[in-house]
């Protein structure tokens, strides 16, 4: 049973004991009352009025503001009317009104469905009828309001704390799930698929020609599957495990080094480095000539993570990158730099000509 | 010549790395299709070098390490392991394995990690690297026990050198960038090996201690 169907039940338990204890309040004062007959017929519409919403709450369509606004009328016009059945002298002693608590469900059903708002403002709704019924803003009537308000915004916020708690336990289970799931695919993948795809991409290597071709594909295709397999899911709080976003980078000519441990960082941020990273790898592709290698290598230094991209291409010396960049004519590198800026973190270039390019970022968490 | 024992549940694999070894003049002791089988086979066998992979039905490659350098401490233990398997990878190197390589090297890079491991050298891949990196960064950032061993730590030059390696420098492109001696780039790698395994040795003694488990273990 989720926390909604609960909390509802709850509700209807406890609007049909205020009705009861109200019963007893009215059959015990029975006689000081100026229009009994008036009493029985309130009471009569509070019994059906308890009925009917035990009902209507009991379904999940019919939970919506017009029924909590009928609810809330309902109460408040029970509480006005007291003012026309008690006899006059009694509610200026401060008499308590005929439903007594029944009055404050609809406050706790507003709390439910709408928060700690929705709580306070029909707690103003039947504090106003409150007034009404009492003639003046006596002591009790301010206490009575003061509870009123209090229990819609407890009820309201918990309701929300609750609601919250619910979601996060689901999608908690929910990654397990497909974790656990992922960790039988990889398992049967790797027995398989993987094995196979390796053997035929050194095989191919091996035997030259248009087999090597065969098995680079191969190869690429073996750690494209294996990232795909060990890929970690987004956890609960909205954080990413950068080592898996990195890894899914590497192919043949790109290797990618990281710690043992997860290193957790905000999605948005996790997926900002990566774009960088990428750039950087994309840069290399276009500038470093063909047979360039590259290496990823994520470090976590506690309060920064520092990412480092090399590759031994024809790099350049730094005379002709000052140029560049006077020239604006930067573009890949300038990327990357406004990224990782953005980030509040700082790229280094180092290069020089025939011995390759190294880009180190460095960002904050 | 030197003796080697290949294990790995993929018989195409285990046979194929087998006859790579056989052809490139290294002799192949016995082979091993589970973790089980491994450990029953080499004290037989006796092999120099144990070219291992990690995931193994039976007995899982790290503690296939581990009673391997518990029956014999001179046997060299290099992993041959798909990428990907970190957490597996370093485990394992901790346990006393003091070389990694990825299945997708090539065969070049196999025998020539083989006869380096049966030399005494590490061979470190760029990803074992990271993975040594982030352990001694990870084991200095978490709050020592008192009473425990401190962390272990590198030198600046040490984490110099790993970072290089993890960049994918060779050992003699960083002895140039250094400007210091080919060995002593090497002897600065297997220290950092050496610390992580002490380390290790330490913390399972501690562990044991701790649980009680001294008196069985003398």
């Amino acid at each position: 049973m989720g926390i909604e169907t609960a909390v509802w039940r709850a509700l209807a338990v406890f609007r049909t004991l205020g009705l009861v204890y109200a019963l007893a309040v009215y059959l015990r004062r029975y006689d000081e009352y100026a229009h009994p007959i008036g009493g029985w017929v309130v009471l009569g519409l509070m019994a059906g009025w308890t009925a009917v919403t035990a009902i209507a709450y009991g379904r999940p369509h019919l939970r919506r503001w017009p029924l909590l606004a009928a609810d809330l009328a309902v109460a408040m016009s029970t509480v006005v009317a007291t003012r026309f059945i008690d006899d006059f002298d009694r509610i200026e002693a401060g008499a308590q009104t005929l439903p007594v608590v029944w009055a404050a469900t609809p406050v706790l059903a507003f709390a439910v469905r709408g928060g700690w708002p929705g709580g306070v403002g029909a707690a103003c709704g039947v504090g106003v009828a409150d007034l009404v019924h009492r003639g003046a803003l006596t002591v009790p009537t301010a206490n009575n309001i003061v509870l009123l308000l209090l229990a819609g915004a407890v009820v309201g916020y918990m309701m929300s704390l609750a609601r919250r708690g619910e979601l996060a336990l689901a999608r908690a289970l929910a990654v397990r799930a497909a974790g656990r799931e992922r960790e039988r695919l990889s398992r049967d993948i790797h027995d398989s698929v993987l094995q196979v795809l390796a053997l035929v991409g050194r095989r191919g290597q091996e035997a030259g020609g248009e087999a090597a071709e065969i098995g680079r594909l191969a190869a690429d295709q073996e750690r494209a599957l294996r990232a795909l397999v060990s890929a970690a899911p987004e956890t609960v709080d909205g954080e990413l495990d950068l080592r898996a976003l990195l890894s899914a980078y590497a192919t043949s000519s790109v290797t990618v080094s990281t710690p043992a441990t997860p290193v957790v960082l905000a999605a948005a941020r996790a997926r900002e480095i990566a774009a960088a990273v990428g750039a950087a790898l994309a840069n290399v592709a276009a500038h470093a000539g063909e047979a360039a290698r590259a290496w990823v290598l994520l470090e976590d230094a506690g309060s920064e993570v520092v990412v480092s991209v090399r590759d031994d291409g024809n790099g350049f010396d730094r005379a002709r990158l000052e140029e560049a960049r006077a020239e604006g004519r930067l573009g890949v590198a300038a990327s990357i730099e406004g990224r990782v800026r953005d980030l509040g973190g700082t790229a280094v270039l180092d290069s020089r000509p025939g011995a390759g390019t190294e880009v180190e970022l460095r960002v904050p968490r | 010549m030197t003796r080697v024992m290949v294990v790995d549940d993929h018989p195409m694999w285990r046979e194929g790395v087998a006859r790579d070894l056989t052809e490139g003049g290294f002799e192949v002791v016995a082979t091993a299709g589970d973790g089980g089988e491994a450990v029953r086979r080499a004290p037989a066998a006796r092999p120099q070098v144990v070219v291992l992979d990690l995931q193994l039905p039976v007995l899982s490659g790290v503690e296939v390490t581990r009673r391997l350098l518990a029956a014999d401490p001179a046997v060299r233990v290099l992993v041959l392991s798909a990428s990907g398997e970190h957490a597996d990878v370093l485990e394992a190197v901790k346990a006393g394995a003091t070389g990694y390589l990825v299945k997708s090297a090539s065969r070049e890079e196999l025998l020539d990690a083989v006869t380096r491991t049966a030399q005494g050298e590490a061979v470190f891949t760029p990803g074992l690297a990271g993975l040594v990196l982030g352990e001694f960064r990870r084991l200095s950032a978490s709050p020592t026990v008192p009473a425990g061993p401190a962390a272990p730590r590198l030198t600046d030059r040490e984490t110099e050198v790993l970072r290089l390696v993890a960049k994918g420098l060779s050992y003699k492109q960083i002895a140039e960038r250094l400007v210091i001696s080919h060995r002593t780039v090497q002897n600065h790698v297997q220290n950092t090996l050496t610390k992580l395994q002490l380390h290790n040795r330490v913390e399972l003694v501690r562990y044991a201690i701790e649980q009680g488990l001294d008196d069985e273990l003398s």
